[in-house]
């Protein structure tokens, strides 16, 4: 183990200091609500391609995707290109993105209120806090996991050194809301990047690509290259992923919050075609350090948990100086997340929960005030959540699982109320209830019950599962209403630009 | 540099399609995030200038 000196130290500490002062200096950009959540929407296409990156690429994400690479080998990949394709696909053709932006709403909650009425949307937002907290809730524990096992610090500074990075993260958000977030965003996409490419090239660099091949043929053969002969992986995972995958690109609300902070439709349009490929990135650079730490690695080194596979080899192999490149990297992928989560679902809290208690216009005073109390909030929540939950199964399908919960039904609910004009709130009431009680059910049943195992291997079967019956539940629910009914309603709803009323 | 040529080679013998991805993955990381890096700050620039403005 190389161990973290005090250079490393140093560089860590000068990113750290950097970050905090550029984010706490933006608040004074701040005077209302629309600058806090959406940066008055003056977002512009290469500062929206740095922020989406940096924020979908965290810590978390690092240490999922290696355990892919670990235990799959290069067809753990196989969510990365997916993404990719559904992404560029969205961005190339502005299906949803394009109705959605041109709405000029602040959250998707908000455009279904123009569809739905006002009870799907309030029902949409709780059920887009409940999914995004509960993905969100286990990002804490991973990355304290990931950065004292590289470093070879104590275990026991794991809870007191993921509270410090969270207060550093909170008070930059809290203050500067959505224009901290964007341009700390930028400072963690170069500081990010600059790691993950130098720490790639090492890899390849010390382990050789040959190495790297024959340990995935030695381990799982065919199955190691083609997801479709994989056992681990098959067909019900590759599309329960492309599911998941076209869904967050549609609805994950940091994703979305980009969308709807940029300048028009068709800069929206042009972050998503233009970092598409960057999904690519995100989980074959981490796939290839999981796949090193098969090569470099005896199971006994890594022990129970696979999770931590990627993190010990890179403690073995990361000289100084590199170490602290690689921990500011990871830190700013950690920051740069954990921001934009707290701040985009706090604002679904703000825009679409607390929308009932707002009938009379606040102040921007007020509603500031509300949304910097909301963020803190998340963060206490990020905190406690974080420290207790014990995870079951591998993580990336329990963020799928946590994910599902609102994916599943918000991505039907936008798709219907752009393109199905039969749609309407019983149908979308129906689909948010199967959305959210299938994917729970599964939560629970996972850790209790005579179906534990059987749930545990089949994961993806039971997310095809929810999607297909939220997408039924929609239809349904639909037609059941009767039309002199959705005649009367339609009439008392105000149009949506773009959106088929 | 021989060896940066022998490097791309071996990663596009046998399972070439993850060779190639790989490569083209790291080419266009490094290339992006210079040109994002140039590309985004002016953007900062504008949006900081836009705010105080208006």
């Amino acid at each position: 183990m190389n161990g973290f000196t005090i250079l490393d130290g140093g560089i860590v500490g000068l990113y750290l200091l950097i970050t905090m002062v550029v984010g706490i200096a933006i608040r004074k950009y701040v005077g209302k609500v629309e600058d806090f959540l959406v940066a008055r929407r003056e977002m512009d296409v290469y500062l929206g391609i740095a922020s989406l990156a940096a924020t979908e690429f965290g810590i978390v994400t690092c240490m999922y995707a290696a355990q892919n690479g670990y235990e799959k080998g290069f067809a753990g990949a196989i969510p990365g290109i997916l993404t990719f394709a559904a992404m560029f696909l969205v961005g190339y053709t502005g299906f949803c993105i394009k109705p959605l932006r041109d709405s000029g709403v602040m959250t998707i909650p908000e455009l279904f209120q123009k569809k739905y009425g006002s009870g799907v949307r309030w029902a949409a937002g709780v059920v887009i806090v409940l999914g995004g907290l509960l993905n969100m809730g286990v990002f804490l524990r991973t990355g304290g996991d990931f950065l004292v096992t590289v470093a070879g610090w104590n275990q026991k500074y794991l809870e007191i050194m993921m509270t410090a990075i969270l207060i550093g993260v909170a008070v930059y958000t809290i203050l500067g809301g959505m224009l901290s977030v964007l341009v700390t965003d930028f400072l963690q996409f170069i500081v990010m990047s600059a790691g993950l490419i130098v720490v790639t090239f090492l890899i390849l660099g010390k382990v050789g690509w040959g190495t790297l091949v024959n340990t995935v043929d030695a381990h799982y053969g065919a199955g190691g290259f083609n997801p479709f002969l994989n056992p681990d992986v098959g067909w019900s995972y590759v599309v329960f992923n492309a599911l998941l995958n076209t869904a967050a690109v549609l609805t994950w609300q940091t994703q979305i919050a980009r969308v709807l902070a940029a300048k028009d439709s068709a800069t929206g349009r042009k972050v998503y075609t233009r970092t598409s490929f960057f999904f690519v990135a995100r989980f074959l650079i981490p796939g290839i350090w999981g796949i090193a730490a098969l090569a470099m690695l005896t199971p006994e080194q890594v022990g129970s948990n696979t999770l931590l596979a990627m993190p010990k080899m890179l403690s073995m192999v990361v000289p100084v100086g590199l170490m602290g490149l690689l921990i500011a990297a990871m830190l700013a992928a950690d920051m740069s997340t954990d921001s934009s989560y707290m701040l985009t679902w706090g604002s679904v809290i703000y825009n679409d929960i607390m929308a009932p208690f707002r009938r009379t216009k606040w102040s921007e005073k007020k509603g500031l005030l509300w949304n910097r109390a909301i963020i803190a909030c998340i963060g206490v929540f990020l905190m406690i959540y974080g420290l207790w939950y014990k995870l079951e199964g591998d993580l990336w399908t329990y963020l799928g699982i946590t994910g599902t919960i609102y994916l599943s039904s918000m991505s039907v609910l936008l798709i219907a109320c752009c393109y199905w004009t039969r749609a309407n709130n019983w149908g979308a009431f129906a689909a948010i209830f199967f959305g959210a009680t299938v994917p729970v059910s599964t939560l629970v049943l996972q850790k209790h019950g005579p179906w534990t195992a059987w749930i545990k291997g089949n994961g993806p079967l039971c997310g095809i599962a929810t999607y297909v019956i939220v997408a039924v539940a929609m239809i349904v629910g639909s037609l059941l209403k009767p039309q002199a009914q959705v005649a009367t309603e339609s009439s008392s709803l105000k149009p949506v630009e773009g959106v088929q009323a | 540099m021989m060896a940066i040529i022998d490097g791309v080679l071996t990663m596009l013998k046998g399972h070439w399609f993850w060779g190639a991805i790989t490569l083209i993955c790291l080419a266009w990381y490094s290339t992006v995030t210079v040109y994002v890096a140039i590309k985004g700050a002016r953007d900062i620039r504008n949006m900081l200038r836009r705010l105080s403005d208006s």
